[in-house]
């Protein structure tokens, strides 16, 4: 059976491999090689998964091709433009953490 | 009652028993006063205010130290009560005025005024007593305790005047208050996070676990933190914040967080809750498809946007544009609400183009011209290259959207537009030497090549010559009405691929079939040529030459169908199975052309010996008889003077095999209308003894002469044998039913589907499939409805039972066709003069035969636009057999000069 692809609709293999619009099949093919040494798929395999299927839509041109037209979803919630966004962790100062201790 | 009758009743004096009294002196009431029982209640029920009321009465009354001591415990447990709501200012001075006025309550209440010291934040009183060298190890795990519980800010702790400045546990807050500003600040490094200071067992310890789950939250490492979080004790005061850090990690709103902790959220992380709140709101708005509640969505998640996430404004501007042109709602409108247009670019093209391509409402036009755009966009933009791989992508997909339309429809289109271009080119360059008027009228056609299929697939071939995307071009031209089409576009693929035989060969069948039979020769070479083992070349060459002698044969030329018949014999291929027989069929028409009866006796004889059986070789001769137009010379009297029915061979079988042979030739054949009424008695009678690939040929020949009766009885016959056939034997059953029998075809088709899709036969299931969406009957049947293609085993069951025993063909006459059919105009007898060539079914037919209700069902769908079908479109009409008109009655006399005799 096919396997599902892990590539929502607003993911983008380039991005998940870190190359460039213009890269060639072998900038693209060694951005694999070196997500996958980051993310081997023993120690986290999710993160091999997406790096793998990013891959599989990279490597054949005409896959590549529909995966870029076909990947925007116009009827996708607007919350899923979050989606890639990590959440913000700031620094704002002990006041607020503890005012969380004294709340009664 | 009302509040105010409630708050009075509430002050009312309690209900006091007077204490017992005995010798002058207050007998200290006991655990069995009534009183006291009723204090205790009270105070069990967590009703301490009631029993601090009822307490006092009970003292005033009795004063005695029994009345002080329950009283003082009324107070303790007030005094807890109020702590608990939080009036820590209440509980100390409620706590002073009951240690003034009760001497005795200081020992009682010296725990509760450690937690009232910590909530007050002087914890100089909690503290004090630690400094005493005779403390006792109970109170000291005590205080310690409520500083694990109580102490919520350990700058107090560090900076309390209690205790000496190198008490541990002093030095142990000033190292954690330091570490915590760091750790809330900034980025720390692990020596500040390791107080060495705070040991496991210290009150603090706890603290030291949270700083380090800070830590960890921060470096985004939220393993770590739930790890230090799970660390920390669930009873300490630091614990509160486990909940608040949870939250921030799973970046879910936590229900039930208090306003603090929801500050803490919102200023940790952003406004981007408050964002994806937003979007969401506006989702849910543009469900209602209600314009006032739109508009203020959008103008709400703008701000929050802009506010939150200025950099996601411009898409977010972008796909709300989108969504609001679905809904319908003015641009100006939006733009207004948006506080600008959204960004015209390849992003929002290509969400545009997806929109207006969506399949529940396609708008072919918008969509291919909103692809264009994108392509354009795109390429300006870098996001490929003009001639890359991506527009030729993009142009196969243009095409496939065209084919949404009919062919007549996207025709009148592409012609509409032609007309308005040079419409408007006339207009505009009314004044301009015909040089320039010239050159504006390609530039603008070449404008319009994205309504063209062809146009598409030549772009996408000359970006990306592969045989797959070739084939598509072709594949997409087979299905219109001409053959030019396809001829350029298997040249396009000729010219692109010089190697490649598969677009010669397409070329050769073209040419073959518009019987241009020396160019297909031409090409079959140069097939050969590249690749003269291929079996498709092969066959063609043997299929070429068959065509080349039946077209001398046709054109009474003999000679020149010997040689053929000679260049044939020379091949290998022509050896192979029933082939030769075939050859000698050919041989025995040329023997007719010559009027040679011993020649043609002779190859009939061989024939027959070669295929085994006379009724097989009789009707490859009628086939080639009908193709050749011989019919001066042969009629069907021939058969029915020299096929002996009444024999022993299944004449059933034989016209499989025949019809086989003609198949495998490229020659289907047809089946002499005098065997029908046989094959229809044999099929009913023994329909176990032919095997199911006889029957299936038979099913099939018959369908395609359009002979469904016979179709009918053929898959019948292959539904009584069972087993693994059964779904093919259905199919054949759906397309042998006529057109009035629409839902039982579509229900045949259905339980085909469902039969192969259990047995694995992905291409049976296409193949019912496309048979289910040919047969799209005055929308009462839907095939593309989701879970119309899906039977149950019981369904399937009763389908399969119904055609297993229905031995008669469906007849018109026996079937109540409903309104509003009932009177139309299409059930004028008149009309059946049309169809005067089916002599042998106006006997048995009602007032309408099935021929006549397959044109009806054509017309209806052609008034009706039901026609624009995508899969193979069934032929209602009967084909027409060629030649002069049979009379009624027994067989006619030869009409040739002296030959028919012979045969």
């Amino acid at each position: 059976m096919e396997r599902k692809s892990t590539l929502g609709p607003h993911d983008d293999p380039r991005e998940i491999l870190g190359v460039a619009t213009s890269a060639t099949d072998e900038e693209i093919r060694a951005a694999y090689l070196r997500k996958v040494k980051e993310h081997p798929p023993e120690r986290s395999p999710a993160a091999f998964e997406r790096i793998r299927d990013a891959y599989e839509v990279l490597r054949d041109p005409r896959r590549r091709a529909l995966h870029l037209l076909l990947s925007a979803d116009p009827w996708a919630p607007l919350a899923s433009l979050l989606a890639d966004r990590k959440p913000e962790r700031r620094f704002v100062g002990p006041a607020p953490w503890l005012a969380v201790l004294k709340e009664k | 009652m009302s509040k105010k009758n409630k708050h009075r009743n509430h002050n009312r004096p309690w209900p006091v028993t007077p204490p017992t009294v005995s010798g002058g002196s207050a007998v200290g009431p006991g655990a069995s006063d009534p009183n006291f029982v009723e204090v205790e209640q009270l105070l069990a029920q967590g009703n301490s205010k009631a029993a601090v009321e009822l307490a006092k009465q009970v003292h005033k009354l009795a004063v005695t130290s029994a009345s002080e001591a329950l009283l003082i415990k009324a107070y303790g447990a007030r005094i807890r009560a109020l702590l608990k709501s939080g009036l820590s200012v209440e509980a100390k001075a409620l706590l002073d005025l009951v240690r003034q006025r009760y001497p005795s309550a200081k020992g009682a209440l010296a725990e509760i005024g450690v937690d009232v010291a910590a909530r007050q934040e002087s914890l100089d009183d909690l503290l004090r007593g630690l400094n005493d060298p005779g403390l006792a190890p109970a109170r000291r795990l005590e205080i310690e305790a409520t500083i694990r519980r109580q102490v919520t800010d350990p700058g107090a702790l560090a900076q309390s005047a209690a205790l000496p400045a190198e008490h541990p546990l002093r030095v142990g807050a000033a190292r954690l208050e330091k570490a915590w500003e760091a750790v809330t600040t900034g980025p720390v490094n692990d020596d500040a996070l390791a107080l060495p200071e705070i040991s496991r067992r210290s009150p603090l310890a706890p603290w030291k676990m949270l700083v380090r789950a800070i830590a960890a939250f921060y470096q985004a490492d939220d393993a770590a933190c739930e790890r230090w979080i799970e660390l920390i004790d669930p009873d300490s005061a630091p614990a509160r914040l486990a909940p608040v850090l949870r939250a921030m990690i799973s970046c879910q709103a936590a229900p039930g967080l208090k306003p603090a902790a929801s500050f803490l959220v919102a200023q940790v992380g952003g406004k981007l809750d408050t964002l994806r709140g937003a979007l969401q709101s506006l989702d849910a708005a543009f469900a209602t498809g209600k314009r006032k509640q739109i508009i203020p969505a959008i103008q709400n998640a703008i701000r929050v946007c802009r506010e939150a996430c200025p950099d996601l404004l411009d898409r977010l501007r972008q796909h709300i544009g989108v969504r609001a042109h679905a809904a319908d709602i003015s641009d100006a409108q939006v733009r207004e609400a948006m506080g600008g247009a959204p960004r015209k670019d390849a992003y929002f093209c290509r969400l545009m183009a997806r929109q207006a391509e969506d399949p529940r409402s396609m708008a072919c036009l918008p969509a291919c011209t909103m692809w264009d755009e994108f392509r354009q966009h795109a390429v300006q933009e870098g996001w490929f290259r003009a001639d890359g791989p991506e527009v030729a992508a993009l142009y196969l997909h243009m095409a496939d959207i065209l084919q949404h339309m009919s062919r007549e429809d996207l025709a009148s289109l592409q012609q509409s537009f032609r007309n308005q271009y040079s419409r408007l080119a006339f207009q505009y360059l009314e004044h301009h030497p015909p040089s320039v008027r010239e050159f504006a009228s390609k530039k603008d056609e070449e404008a319009l090549y994205l309504l063209f299929p062809e146009r598409l697939y030549a772009r996408a071939c000359a970006i990306d010559p592969d045989p797959e995307v070739f084939m598509r071009w072709v594949e997409w031209a087979r299905g219109g009405s001409g053959w030019k089409l396809e001829e350029e576009a298997a040249e396009a693929w000729k010219r692109a691929l010089p190697k490649d035989s598969r677009p010669l060969l397409r070329l050769m069948e073209l040419a073959e079939k518009r019987g241009a039979l020396k160019k297909a020769l031409g090409y079959l070479e140069q097939a050969e040529s590249l690749a003269a083992l291929n079996p498709e070349v092969r066959r063609g060459r043997l299929r070429l030459l068959v065509a080349t002698a039946m077209r001398h044969v046709e054109q009474r030329k003999a000679h020149l169908a010997d040689r053929d018949l000679e260049d044939l014999e020379a091949l290998p291929q022509a050896r192979e199975g029933d082939r030769p027989a075939f050859l000698e069929a050919l041989r025995w028409t040329v023997c007719v052309l010559r009027s040679d009866p011993d020649g043609a006796a002779r190859h009939l004889a061989r024939a027959t010996d070669l295929i085994g059986s006379r009724v097989a070789a009789a009707i490859v001769i009628a086939g080639i008889v009908d193709f050749c137009k011989l019919y001066d010379l042969v009629t069907d009297h021939y058969y029915e003077r020299n096929i002996n029915f009444e024999g022993k061979e299944s004449l059933a079988a034989a016209v499989a095999r025949g019809c086989a042979l003609g198949d495998d030739l490229g020659w289907p054949l047809t089946i002499p209308s005098a065997f029908e009424k046989q094959l229809l008695d044999e099929l009913k009678r023994a329909p176990g003894k032919m095997d199911a690939r006889q029957l299936r040929l038979l099913a099939e020949a018959a369908l395609r002469l359009d002979r469904r009766p016979l179709a009918f009885a053929a898959s019948g016959a292959g539904l009584a044998k069972g087993g693994a056939t059964e779904a093919r034997f259905l199919l054949l059953r759906g397309r042998a039913l006529p057109g009035y029998e629409p839902e039982r075809r579509d229900q045949c088709y259905a339980a085909a589907a469902e039969l192969a899709r259990r047995q694995r036969d992905m291409g049976l299931v296409d193949e019912a499939v496309e048979c289910r969406r040919g047969h799209f009957f005055m929308g009462t049947i839907n095939p593309l409805a989701p879970d119309s293609a899906s039977m149950s085993t019981d369904q399937l069951s009763k389908v399969l039972n119904r055609e297993r025993q229905a031995s008669e063909f469906p007849q018109f006459k026996d079937r109540k066709l409903e309104s509003p059919f009932d009177d139309g105009p299409f059930f004028d007898d008149d009309e059946d003069d049309d169809f005067d060539d089916d002599e042998e079914f106006d006997d048995d037919l009602g007032p309408v035969t099935s021929n006549e209700f397959d044109e009806i069902m054509n017309q209806l769908d052609d008034l009706l636009g039901m026609g624009k079908r995508r899969g193979p479109r069934h032929k209602y009409r009967r084909r027409r057999r060629p030649g002069p008109p049979r009379p009624p009655g027994p067989p006619s006399p030869p009409s040739g000069p002296g030959q028919g005799s012979l045969f």
